[in-house]
C-alpha cells in the first residue's frame, strides 16, 4: 500500500513541478529518459490518459533545442504568469471565491492554513499565492502518505475538482503549443481516476 | 473496468521520481508559525488616492480605513486592496521572446503580441545594461530617451523617475524632455504673461475667496472631481472649502458660474449656474467679454496702466481695427453658441464685483491651448483685481489642495535624480550629433518618425534626435500620449524598449524588457500629506512584502548599479532605512525652531508628525502692492497683454497677443464636423488617477458598462443611432476605433461625448485575439480614447499635448464582441 501511495505522491509532485515553472532542459531530459518514458508509456496504456500523454510526449520530442524550450516557456508565461483573459489563471481562488478578482484572497488564506496545519509553507523560491495549482498538487502529494482516504478525497473535491474542468477548458482554449492543454487534461483525468481509486479503497474497507 | 490498484502498482514499477525539480513546499519555519499574528495592528501609509490606516490578517491586507486627518476620503479607498492584489501585476522580470532571441534585430512589428518569457533579475538587468551598451556605442546619447515622466507613486525615497535616471545616468547620457502632458501649453505660455508657470503654484487661500469674492468663475474646471487625487499623500483638504462654498451658493452669498460644454460633477455638487459653450471656442467668448468691458468702459484703466504692458497693441484686434473682425458678443455668439445678451451680462457681472477666475487644465490641452490661458489672464487684468483676495485668476485650485494655505514647513527632499558631484557616467559622451538633447515632452513620437527634422519650440529650434531606445519608469505613455496607431508605427523603429512598472500596462505590452516594481504599500517611505498645504509628514509604512518577485525602485536600481560596478556610488553605501532617516533628519533640521519634529523612531512609531495650518494668503498680492519691488518674472516685470518676445518669434499659430484661431478639427460647425460631427472630451477620470487604479477590477466594476469604459452620450444623438444605455458602441474616426459602453445622460449636450482618459488600451485583432492587437488599426476592446486623438503640437510655442482637438463619430456595434484584452479578469466557472 505504501508503494502505491508513494507512486501517487510522486506523480502529484511531477504534476506540481510542471505547473510550478517552465520546463527546463533537466526536467525535459528526465521525462524523455528511460524512467520518464516508462512512466509516460504506462500512463498512455490507460485510455483515459492516452490522448493527453501522447500529446505531451510528442511535444517533449520537439524540445530538441534551446529555441524550442524558449517557445514552450513563452507558452507557459502567457498562460500562467501574466494575465487571465488570454491565459488561464492557475489560482483556484479566481474560480471559486466570491471576489474572483483579487489574488491572495480567501483561498490563499485557506490553503495557507491548511499547509500550516500540515507543518508546511510555500518555499521562498516560490513567491506565489498558496492557492496556486502547483502548491495544491504538491500538498496533495504529502497527503497521499499522511492522510486518510476520506481526507484525501475531500481535499481533492474541495481544492481541485471544483475548478479543474474550467481550468482545463481555458488552458486548451488559449494554449498555442498544445503541451499545457494536454497537461491540464491529464491532470483533470488523473484527479478523476484518483478520486475513483480512493472511493474504491473506501468501499473495500481499506484504510 | 480498470483495476485502479493494479494500474498504480504498474506505476510503482516504473520507479519514476522527479529529481531535477524541487518542491514548491517547505517545512513551516518557526517564525512563520508564530509570527503571523504579531503585527496585525493598524499601519499608516499614503497614496495619490488618500492617506490610509491599513490592517493585515495573516500577512495579507485585510482592512483599509482613512487616515484620521483625512476628513473627506473618497470612494477610491475601495480600490486600495486592488492596487496590490490585482491580477495584472507584473510578477517577474520578463523579456519579449523575439527580443531575447534576436536582440536589436528582433521583429519589432510583433511588439504588442504579448509573447514574453520569464528571466531572472540578473538576466533582465544584464540584458538592459547590454542594450544600453549597444545604443551608446552605436548611436551615442541621442539614441536613448530616458526622460519621460508621469504620476508614478507617492514617496520621496522610492521616486521611480529619480532612481531610473540616476542609475541610467551612471551608464551614459540620454535625451530628456521639457514640459508635461498635464499643463504643457499652460506652463509654457504663462511665464511670458504672468511670470511663472502658475499651474503648479500655491493660489489664493479658500477662506479669502469665500470671504471676499462675489462671483467665482469656474472655467472648464471640475474641482470636485479632480481633487480626489493628489500629488502627495492626499488628505483632501480642499473639500472642506467646497462644502462651505456649497452653503454660500445655497444662501445666495456667492455666485458660482461654471462655463463648460458638459454638466460637470462640480456643477451638480454646488448647484451653481452654468453656461454652455461650444467645445474649443472659449477664446472667442473671452474676447467678447473683453470687448464688452472695453466698449462699456468697465475695464480698470489704472490697473492696466500700472501693472501691464501692451494693452494698446491688443485693442485694435479687439475692436476689429486690425483684422476687420469686431470681437463683439454677436460675433462670439456665432462661434460659441453663447447668446450675445448672456455674454454682455456675464461681462458686467465679472466687472461689477469681486471676481475670482478659476481655470481648469483641460482647456489648454487642445490645439492653440496657449490662447485660452493667455486671454483669461488678459480678462483678469482688465477686471483689475489680480492680487486682491477673492479676485484675479488661478490656474490650479482643482489640483492637490492648492488654495489650502501652506503650513510653511520644509518638506523632505528626495533620493537624488542626478549623479553625485565628481561622478561621471561610463559612457561619458555628450555628443548628441547635432540633435537636441531635450525635446518637448509630447513630440517624442514625431522624433522617432522624423529624426533630424527641425521644429520651432518656445523661441528655439529643436532638432529631433534619432531615437533607438526608450526607458520608461513609473509612467505609461501608452496611456497619456495620443493616436495609438501612429505610436505603433513609430515603435516599429525602436530597437529596444525597457519599462519598469507595477502592472501590465499597455506600455509594458509594447516593451522588450519589463521589470516588476512593487506598489507603495510594499515598501517603506516618507512623504508629506495635504500636498500643497503641506499639513504634515507621513510615515509610509510597508504593509506587506513585495509580491512575487517585484522589488522597490531602490532595490531594482541598486542591483542595476551593481551590474555597472557602481552600487556603492549609487546608494552612497546606505541602506533603505539609512536613506529614510537621512531624509527625515534633513527635514527635521530644516524645520528646527519653527516646526518641532520628534526623533525618527518616534515619528515612525506614531505614523506622522503634524505641521498644522498655514496662514491665508493672496496670490500676486505683493506684486500688486509694489510692482517695482516685486516684479513678475516676465521680461518687463509686468503682466504682458502683448508679448514682444513671442511676437518676435513670428509664429503663425501663437502671435504677439491672444488670438482666436480656428482649429484643425472642431465640432458644432467647425472644420471636419461634416465628416465626424462629434467632439470627444477625454478629460481626467472620475474613478482613477489617469490610468492608475484601472487595474483594480473590483473598483472598475463600479463604473464599467458591459465590462468596458463608459462613453457618455447625449440621449438625442444616441437615439438617432439606435443606441440605449448599456449598449456596446464603436467610436471611430480616420485615426482609429474603439469599443465602449454607452451611458446616456442629459449632462452631455448634442455633439459631445465623453470618454475618460486612463482607460487601459486593449487592442485586439480582427479575430478578437490579443496577439492581433499589434496590427495598425486594431480595435481597442476596452475604450482608450487616445486611440482616436490627434498627435499634434498645440503650437510652435509649447508643442504640447492637443488631445482635446478631436472629432469622432459613433455607432451601435454589431460585430462579434471581443473580450476585453486590457487586463486580467475573473474566470466564469462553467457549471
Amino acid at each position: 500500500m505504501n508503494e502505491v501511495n508513494s507512486a501517487r505522491a510522486q506523480f502529484y509532485q511531477l504534476l506540481s513541478s510542471l505547473f510550478a515553472k517552465e520546463v527546463d532542459s533537466a526536467l525535459r531530459d528526465e521525462l524523455i529518459g528511460k524512467q520518464g518514458q516508462s512512466l509516460l508509456q504506462h500512463l498512455a496504456s490507460e485510455p483515459e490518459f492516452k490522448t493527453a500523454v501522447d500529446t505531451i510526449n510528442h511535444q517533449l520530442s520537439l524540445l530538441s533545442n534551446e529555441r524550442q524550450l524558449f517557445e514552450l516557456a513563452a507558452d507557459y508565461c502567457g498562460l500562467f504568469l501574466v494575465d487571465g483573459k488570454q491565459g488561464a489563471s492557475p489560482y483556484c481562488g479566481q474560480y471559486l471565491q466570491d471576489n474572483k478578482t483579487e489574488l491572495f484572497g480567501q483561498y490563499h488564506q485557506k490553503m495557507t492554513e491548511v499547509l500550516a496545519q500540515g507543518k508546511l509553507q510555500l518555499s521562498s523560491k516560490f513567491p506565489e499565492p498558496a492557492d496556486h495549482i502547483a502548491a495544491i498538487l504538491a500538498y496533495l502529494g504529502y497527503l497521499c502518505s499522511d492522510a486518510s482516504r476520506s481526507e484525501q478525497s475531500e481535499f481533492i473535491r474541495h481544492y481541485l475538482q471544483s475548478w479543474l474542468n474550467t481550468f482545463a477548458d481555458t488552458v486548451n482554449k488559449h494554449d498555442q503549443g498544445g503541451f499545457y492543454g494536454a497537461l491540464a487534461n491529464l491532470t483533470n483525468a488523473w484527479l478523476t481516476f484518483d478520486l475513483a481509486f480512493l472511493d474504491d479503497e473506501a468501499l473495500i474497507g481499506a484504510e | 473496468m480498470i483495476n485502479r490498484r493494479e494500474f498504480l502498482k504498474g506505476m510503482v514499477a516504473t520507479s519514476f521520481t522527479v529529481v531535477s525539480a524541487t518542491s514548491v513546499l517547505a517545512p513551516l519555519s518557526a517564525l512563520a508559525s508564530v509570527g503571523a499574528k504579531k503585527r496585525d495592528d493598524w499601519l499608516t501609509t499614503g497614496t495619490h488616492f488618500g492617506a490610509f490606516k491599513i490592517k493585515r490578517k495573516n500577512g495579507v491586507i485585510d482592512q483599509v480605513k482613512p487616515f484620521d486627518l483625512d476628513k473627506y476620503p473618497t470612494d477610491m479607498i475601495n480600490g486600495v486592496r486592488g492596487l496590490v492584489y490585482n491580477p495584472s501585476r507584473v510578477r517577474y522580470p520578463m523579456v519579449r521572446l523575439d527580443f531575447l532571441l534576436n536582440g536589436h534585430q528582433s521583429d519589432t512589428s510583433t511588439r504588442g503580441d504579448f509573447r514574453f518569457v520569464r528571466v531572472t533579475w540578473d538576466q533582465a538587468l544584464t540584458l538592459f545594461k547590454e542594450s544600453l551598451d549597444t545604443v551608446q556605442t552605436k548611436y551615442g546619447p541621442s539614441g536613448l530617451h530616458a526622460g519621460q515622466t508621469g504620476w508614478r507613486a507617492t514617496g520621496q525615497l522610492h521616486s521611480s523617475t529619480s532612481h531610473m535616471q540616476r542609475a541610467v545616468g551612471m551608464h551614459g547620457n540620454f535625451v530628456k524632455k521639457i514640459g508635461d502632458y498635464s499643463t504643457g501649453a499652460g506652463q509654457t505660455i504663462l511665464p511670458y504673461i504672468l511670470g511663472s508657470t502658475e499651474v503648479y503654484a500655491q493660489g489664493t487661500s479658500w477662506p479669502l475667496i469665500l470671504e471676499h469674492a462675489n462671483t467665482i468663475v469656474l472655467w472648464a474646471n471640475d474641482p470636485y472631481k479632480n481633487l480626489q487625487v493628489g500629488w502627495n499623500a492626499e488628505t483632501h483638504e480642499s473639500y472642506e472649502y467646497l462644502a462651505q462654498l456649497k452653503q454660500k451658493v445655497k444662501q445666495g452669498n456667492i455666485r458660482v458660474i461654471s462655463i463648460d460644454p458638459v454638466a460637470s460633477k462640480t456643477q451638480d455638487y454646488l448647484g451653481c449656474e452654468k453656461i454652455y459653450i461650444n467645445p474649443q471656442t472659449d477664446v472667442a467668448l473671452m474676447l467678447a467679454i473683453a470687448h464688452e468691458l472695453y466698449t462699456n468702459n468697465l475695464h480698470d484703466k489704472d490697473f492696466i496702466n500700472g501693472y501691464s504692458l501692451g494693452f494698446e497693441k491688443f485693442v485694435p484686434y479687439l475692436t476689429g481695427e486690425s483684422d476687420g473682425i469686431v470681437k463683439s458678443a454677436q460675433w462670439a455668439e456665432q462661434i460659441t453658441a453663447v447668446p450675445a445678451d448672456v455674454i454682455k451680462v456675464l461681462a458686467k457681472t465679472m466687472a461689477g464685483g469681486r471676481t475670482q477666475m478659476l481655470m481648469g487644465w483641460c482647456i489648454q490641452r487642445q490645439q492653440h491651448g496657449e490662447q485660452p490661458y493667455w486671454m483669461a489672464a488678459v480678462l483678469a487684468t482688465m477686471i483689475g483685481q489680480i492680487g486682491l483676495p477673492g479676485g484675479g485668476i488661478s490656474y490650479g485650485h482643482h489640483y492637490s489642495s492648492i488654495g489650502v494655505a501652506s503650513s510653511g514647513a520644509a518638506a523632505p527632499g528626495g533620493f537624488p535624480r542626478n549623479l553625485d558631484e565628481g561622478q561621471k557616467p561610463i559612457f561619458d559622451n555628450n555628443d548628441f550629433k547635432g540633435a537636441s538633447s531635450t525635446i518637448p515632452v509630447a513630440r517624442w513620437i514625431d522624433a522617432i518618425l522624423e529624426p533630424g527634422k527641425v521644429i520651432d519650440a518656445n523661441g528655439t529650434k529643436v532638432t529631433y534626435p534619432d531615437l533607438k531606445m526608450f526607458v520608461f519608469s513609473g509612467n505609461n505613455p501608452w496611456n497619456h500620449h495620443q493616436d495609438r496607431n501612429r505610436m505603433k508605427a513609430a515603435f516599429r523603429k525602436l530597437e529596444c524598449v525597457v519599462t519598469i512598472d507595477i502592472n501590465w500596462t499597455a506600455t509594458c505590452r509594447f516593451s522588450d524588457i519589463v521589470l516588476p516594481a512593487c506598489t507603495t504599500l510594499e515598501r517603506n517611505d516618507i512623504d508629506i500629506y495635504g500636498s500643497y498645504a503641506n499639513r504634515g509628514l507621513l510615515a509610509m509604512q510597508k504593509i506587506v512584502e513585495p509580491l512575487f518577485e517585484s522589488l522597490s525602485d531602490y532595490e531594482i536600481f541598486s542591483r542595476f548599479a551593481g551590474i555597472l560596478g557602481k552600487e556603492k556610488q549609487y546608494t552612497r553605501n546606505m541602506t533603505e532605512t539609512d536613506w529614510l532617516k537621512k531624509l527625515y533628519n534633513d527635514c527635521k533640521s530644516a524645520n528646527e525652531g519653527k516646526f518641532p519634529m520628534p526623533d525618527f523612531e518616534t515619528f515612525w512609531r506614531d505614523g506622522y508628525v503634524h505641521f498644522g495650518e498655514g496662514k491665508p494668503w493672496t496670490r500676486h498680492a505683493d506684486f500688486r502692492a509694489d510692482p517695482e519691488i516685486n516684479p513678475l518674472g516676465t521680461p518687463s516685470g509686468m503682466i504682458e497683454i502683448f508679448s514682444r518676445k513671442i511676437d518676435r518669434y513670428q509664429y503663425d499659430d501663437c502671435k504677439g497677443h491672444p488670438t482666436w484661431m480656428e482649429k484643425s478639427e472642431r465640432s458644432h460647425g467647425g472644420p471636419g464636423s461634416d465628416k465626424h460631427p462629434i467632439w470627444m472630451q477625454s478629460c481626467h477620470p472620475d474613478k482613477r488617477l489617469h490610468s492608475q487604479m484601472c487595474e483594480s477590477q473590483e473598483y472598475r466594476d463600479t463604473y464599467t458598462v458591459n465590462g468596458r469604459e463608459p462613453v457618455y452620450l447625449n440621449p438625442n444623438d444616441a437615439k438617432l443611432r439606435g443606441i440605449k444605455s448599456g449598449d456596446i458602441v464603436r467610436v471611430f474616426n480616420q485615426r482609429g476605433q474603439l469599443l465602449a459602453g454607452a451611458v446616456l445622460s442629459d449632462n452631455y449636450p448634442k455633439g459631445v461625448i465623453r470618454i475618460h482618459e486612463g482607460a487601459w488600451y486593449g487592442p485586439v485583432g480582427k479575430d478578437g485575439s490579443k496577439a492581433g492587437g499589434a496590427e495598425i488599426g486594431a480595435l481597442c476592446s476596452f475604450g482608450d480614447p487616445n486611440t482616436l486623438t490627434q498627435d499634434l503640437g498645440s503650437s510652435k510655442l509649447a508643442q504640447a499635448c492637443s488631445a482635446y482637438t478631436c472629432l469622432v463619430d459613433y455607432e451601435k456595434y454589431r460585430g462579434d464582441v471581443p473580450q476585453v484584452s486590457s487586463f486580467s479578469g475573473p474566470i466564469e466557472v462553467s457549471l
